[in-house]
């Protein structure tokens, strides 16, 4: 994922991955990314489990918006399961980079 | 199906219900280790972003070719995913992670649905009308043609296409 992630960005358009085996990104260094230590095959987590899908998207777009420093990996705090997902908190992130820097 | 196929989906299945034997995999494999890191600032309001996603989970339309699973270096080629069709047309070829619960709910690997919201929403701009589908786990030979040929290939079509961000998930 992290090569072509990495293809992309040197073409000039800004990339974000969602990765669930850190080794690998710090090997491989995409320029962006956000950690998730899930099982394989789950990057957004269980299926039909809408808040929690929506709260890692929501975590990639932050970070997209405030890494800047190239390779940087964000470890999430979400655990695998029994993590409460409020529906205000992920609008609230998705709404602070909205419209960040201009 | 051949033996090598079922053996690695039986593996796939049982790393992802016991992910502390996972990393005895993780291990085994050598990913390619890159010396630069390539950077574009971003810069425009997310809501005014066209947003792409290439994921590597091996998904693909149901009418496409599916990703070759007898080359045990995997399948470096990638499929356009026409964002404007139904999940529902989409499926998952991919041995090497169980994606039992992915052929239930695919966002969980390419969240197309969640996206369309979030754009509906106002958070996003809009969907991108392409996304792309590669085949994780490439080894050997195929390293350098995804490096020097298929991601470049993909990157040109999405540059393109006017994306401003992409959203990169594996399976």
């Amino acid at each position: 994922m992290g090569l072509v992630q990495r293809e992309i960005e040197r073409i000039g358009v800004p990339t974000i991955g969602v990765s669930i085996v850190r080794d690998y990104s710090v090997k491989v260094k995409p320029p962006r990314t956000v950690f998730l230590r899930w099982p394989f095959g789950h990057p957004l987590g269980e299926p039909y489990n809408i808040a929690q899908q929506r709260a890692v998207l929501a975590e990639a777009f932050r970070a997209l918006c405030t890494i800047d420093k190239p390779g940087e990996i964000i470890d999430l705090p979400y655990r695998w399961r029994r993590e409460r997902y409020d529906d205000k908190d992920i609008s609230a992130i998705l709404a602070s980079c909205r419209s960040v820097r201009s | 199906m051949s033996w090598n196929r079922i053996k690695n989906q039986l593996i796939s299945k049982i790393i992802t219900r016991y992910p502390s034997l996972a990393k005895r995999f993780v291990d085994a494999y050598t990913p390619w280790e890159s010396e630069d890191i390539p950077w574009t600032p971003f810069s425009k309001p997310l809501s005014e972003c066209t947003v792409a996603v290439v994921t590597t989970a091996g998904v693909h339309h149901r009418d496409q070719q599916p990703f070759n699973m007898a080359d045990k270096d995997g399948d470096p080629s990638y499929r356009v995913i026409d964002g404007t069709k139904p999940v529902a047309d989409l499926m998952i070829t991919h041995d090497y992670y169980d994606h039992h619960d992915a052929d239930k709910d695919i966002n969980i690997v390419f969240p197309i649905e969640r996206l369309q919201e979030l754009a509906h929403e106002g958070f996003i701009g809009k969907l991108a009308d392409h996304h792309y589908g590669f085949m994780g786990h490439i080894t050997g030979p195929h390293i350098p043609t995804l490096i020097n040929k298929n991601g470049p290939e993909v990157a040109r079509l999405i540059k393109q296409d006017g994306v401003d961000v992409v959203l990169l998930t594996p399976g």
